[in-house]
């Protein structure tokens, strides 16, 4: 009779546990275009390129915590190249402003409050070095990922 | 009391798996808390080969040590460059060519990793002034012009030439 009632609390409380692990959900509008360095002022490194074309959507409808998001790479970006990724941050939440991107998951976003559910917009800029040298067109893919703060 | 322990062992049996489950369960859960969104990041960096010179320098031969020639005129100007590629080189020449007994020539210094030619005498044709330069960046690099004069080329009025600069990639 007890391992039934142990059974029937467990298996009561699971649902709830299942709707507070999906209730954060964060998306994107698309992928920004091309970012192409092409021109320099001469004596200065090449002059860097931006996008701001894309927004992400967080939604954070009940939780318990703050939370935050990361950005990271799937490769290194080449020798001499850099991406950096501003998001905008939501009402009571900090922008950690440019944030280099590499395979590391790094936060761009922190403190985002419970309750928000708001589109903010994504700042893509990339800048390159002499020692760069030419770079043909190459693709990184950019996780954005929502996490409970700690 | 015999009988019922096989049925309490196959409770704690039930219970063990069904708490294995829900273990598992809340697993799955706790991994799903962290949701993700993904951008495809398109990017690529052309070749990049840049000068610019400031200056536009002014020279008068006007004097000499007698039983020599007439001294010679110096002007300097500044250069800049930027180039993300190896072996590139600067070339210079003047657009129309100087008068019978006059000598223009330019030196300009070299950036990091390259080499000067050392003063070039101008003319009509380009003429290599600096080589061999490699992913570089520099500005205020100086440029020397002098401008010679022999007695026969006697007294010449004011007159100008554009000396044209041009940076060629390398690779």
């Amino acid at each position: 009779m007890k391992v039934r009632l142990g059974v029937l609390a467990i298996a009561a409380l699971l649902p709830l546990g299942g709707r507070a692990a999906f209730a954060q959900t964060l998306g994107v509008s698309g992928d920004p275009g091309l970012l192409r360095i092409s021109t320099a002022v001469s004596g200065s490194e090449p002059i860097a390129v931006s996008n701001s074309s894309t927004t992400y959507t967080v939604s954070t409808p009940n939780p318990n915590r703050l939370h935050s998001i990361t950005a990271q790479l799937n490769a290194a970006m080449p020798v001499g190249v850099t991406l950096t990724a501003t998001l905008a941050a939501p009402p009571g939440a900090t922008s950690l402003g440019p944030i280099a991107l590499d395979v590391t998951a790094r936060d761009v976003v922190t403190g985002i409050p419970r309750r928000t559910d708001s589109t903010h917009g994504i700042t893509y800029q990339l800048a390159a070095t002499v020692q760069a040298g030419v770079v043909p067109v190459s693709t990184r893919i950019v996780t954005l990922t929502i996490v409970q703060a700690p | 009391m015999r009988n019922r322990e096989p049925s309490t062992r196959t409770a704690m049996t039930n219970m063990t798996r069904i708490l294995a489950t829900l273990t598992l369960l809340l697993a799955a859960a706790n991994a799903a808390q962290a949701q993700t969104a993904t951008q495809t990041v398109t990017f690529q960096v052309d070749a990049i080969n840049q000068i610019a010179f400031t200056g536009s320098p002014s020279l008068v031969v006007n004097t000499a040590t007698a039983g020599s020639g007439p001294a010679a005129a110096t002007a300097n100007g500044t250069w800049a460059v930027t180039t993300n590629q190896s072996n590139a080189k600067i070339t210079a020449s003047i657009n129309s060519a100087m008068p019978a007994g006059l000598t223009l020539t330019a030196n300009l210094a070299a950036p990091a990793g390259g080499t000067s030619a050392g003063a070039q005498t101008l003319s009509t044709t380009a003429v290599d002034v600096v080589t061999g330069l490699t992913q570089v960046a520099q500005g205020t690099l100086n440029v020397a012009y002098e401008l010679t004069a022999t007695t026969a080329a006697g007294v010449v009025t004011s007159q100008s030439r554009t000396v044209t600069y041009t940076i060629t990639g390398g690779t």
